[in-house]
């Protein structure tokens, strides 16, 4: 496979990037080889995103900036983007794997009657087929789904599965991409946006955070955890099962629609590391994981793990840390 | 109105482990994915607020034990059942979405509602490929949901926080938990659900868009040490953390 014309679609809110999308450019560039990449940079306000993104080893950026596009909604995200692709003609259409990228790839590939490549961690050629790997089973396994594409591929890419490209190629030509708003249907009206409240620490900032997972069992046994926590000048994070069974405040929650942290210590108790928790807290420097499931993915992140009952694990460690700071 | 649940059978996630080969681990149970647990509460609330001019079907598209999903969603307090059963072979999420349209296409639905995605392969494709098919407005990510009149108002977690939306129907909806608290069928409810209708067909082999390989462990590199606190007991587990700790040090 040799030239071939490849699209990422950058998803901004709020005129904000997206960081996930940037990492589509790598792969773009992977799968283009002497081909094109051509980033749709898809918002509002979104000028300096896209003179960003022109840096960035692309070369062209599209720019679709209007107010009908300020946050994701599907018909009008949709909407630019057949008509950008109707315009550029790729091969590949890459989205990014946010929760607006995971509607829209199969959203628009079925549109066009083929199906996407979700999830994908890896994705390359293989002759004249595209391999994609992703997770399954909760990231468990995973699995490689081979797709010959008849005619456009749609992928949607794992946010962190590719490093961003670096800013430091001179800029690509940047070019509007002309809607006509009179076409946009608008079937779903976003009434309001509600956007996270912080709790008492400001977990993005903390140095050290404790997640307690479904395994933590119950909001008592949460009191381990903040003990655990107060050890060691942590802030406290929970999984979205443990904010949905209202355990915890759900401004606690990490994950894809939780917070996005990267402390230097994570520790993770009673955590699997679902693909959507681990979307959240991957970046984190060390990552310390306390499970009784030898299999959960959690500990393939880990630079320790112990296998067994946090009931047990828990107070010891905070035991051992009381003694260690005494002492 | 009329209500479509389209639900999976899938491996208990909380069992679920395989073999070197990649095999499941046989006898593994099955139960009702979890997202769709949600999405039949979800349809047999917006039933019991309306009792008369409701109509819920759950449908599934799977091999002979599906008809067990099926059969829970019933006690739960689905009307009818609708089996798509399949002879072995797993289709892929555009074959499944087909097959939703077709029903929803036949039967003249208001509303459809999916699981966000599937906790076995968990591409979360069919509802957006479902949407697309039927040409009626997607609505993923749903953690909140009230109905007046044929308008639904929706709250969607999403990356910025929660975005309130409006849609009239009809729509397709993907749900996540945290939408309500999904009922155990009760005892009366177990016993009505063997006199509801079931409709079972055999579907039709449909032309799949891609192939799966079966899964296998990732060959990443593993980046640290896992040990067992029941080998070395739990002290020295504890002291095996807070020496990684000091040694890059992580210690307040």
């Amino acid at each position: 496979m040799v030239a071939t014309h490849v699209l990422a679609v950058i998803e901004t809110s709020a005129g904000e990037l997206r960081p996930a999308s940037l990492e589509l450019i790598t792969v773009a560039r992977e799968l283009a080889e002497d081909g094109t990449v051509v980033a749709l940079v898809v918002g509002h306000a979104v000028g300096q995103v896209a003179a960003d993104i022109a840096t960035r080893g692309v070369n062209a950026v599209l720019v679709a900036d209007d107010a009908l596009l300020t946050r994701y909604t599907t018909d009008a995200w949709a909407h630019v983007i057949e008509t950008a692709v109707t315009e550029q003609q790729p091969r590949i259409v890459l989205l990014p794997g946010t929760t607006a990228g995971r509607d829209l790839g199969p959203y628009l590939a079925a549109r066009s009657g083929t199906t996407s490549l979700s999830d994908c961690i890896s994705l390359e050629w293989d002759g004249e087929d595209l391999l994609a790997r992703r997770p399954v089973y909760g990231g468990k396994m995973v699995a490689d789904v081979r797709l010959t594409p008849a005619h456009r591929a749609w992928a949607v890419v794992r946010a962190g599965a590719y490093a961003a490209p670096e800013a430091t190629s001179p800029p690509a030509a940047m070019l509007p991409l002309q809607i006509d708003p009179s076409r946009v249907r608008q079937r779903v009206r976003l009434k309001d946006v509600a956007e996270k409240r912080g709790g008492s620490v400001n977990l993005e900032m903390a140095e050290r955070i404790v997640t307690g997972g479904r395994g933590v069992g119950s909001p008592e046994g949460f009191a381990l955890i903040e003990q655990l926590a107060a050890a060691l000048g942590a802030g406290v994070g929970a999984t979205r099962a443990v904010t949905d069974a209202g355990w915890r405040p759900h401004h606690e929650q990490i994950g894809q629609t939780g917070r996005n942290v990267k402390p230097k210590l994570y520790l993770a108790v009673g955590v699997s590391g679902a693909v959507q928790h681990l979307a959240g807290m991957r970046g984190s420097d060390t990552i310390i994981a306390i499970n009784r499931d030898p299999d959960a993915p959690i500990f393939r992140l880990a630079a320790l793990g112990i296998v067994g009952d946090l009931n047990e694990i828990v107070p010891a460690l905070t035991r051992e840390l009381t003694k260690s700071q005494d002492g | 109105m009329k209500i479509l649940v389209a639900i999976k059978q899938v491996p208990d996630p909380t069992v679920v482990a395989f073999d070197e080969q990649g095999t499941l681990q046989p006898n593994t149970g099955l139960i009702v994915n979890d997202y769709d647990s949600y999405a039949i509460e979800a349809a047999v609330r917006l039933k019991e607020a309306d009792p008369d001019t409701t109509d819920v079907v759950a449908m599934s598209l799977g091999p002979a034990s599906a008809k067990d999903a099926i059969a829970r969603a019933l006690a739960m307090g689905a009307d009818r059942g609708v089996h798509l059963l399949t002879d072995g072979t797993v289709p892929d999420s555009l074959a499944v979405a087909r097959a939703i349209r077709t029903e929803a296409d036949a039967g003249e639905y208001d509303l459809v509602l999916v699981g966000q995605e599937s906790s076995d392969g968990g591409t979360g494709n069919v509802g957006p490929e479902t949407a697309a098919l039927l040409d009626w407005p997607l609505i993923s990510n749903v953690v909140a949901l009230e109905l007046e009149g044929h308008k639904l108002t929706l709250g969607r977690e999403v990356e910025d926080g929660r975005h309130v939306v409006e849609v009239t129907l009809p729509a397709v909806l993907c749900v996540l938990t945290g939408l309500n608290e999904p009922r155990y069928p009760s005892l009366k409810g177990i016993m009505g659900a063997r006199k509801k209708p079931l409709a079972v067909t055999e579907s039709a082999t449909d032309t799949r868009a891609v192939s799966w390989n079966p899964p296998h462990p990732e060959d990443r590199p593993e980046i640290g040490v896992v040990v067992d606190a029941e080998e070395i007991g739990v002290d020295a587990a504890a002291h095996l953390i807070v020496t990684l700790l000091r040694e890059r040090d992580l210690l307040p």
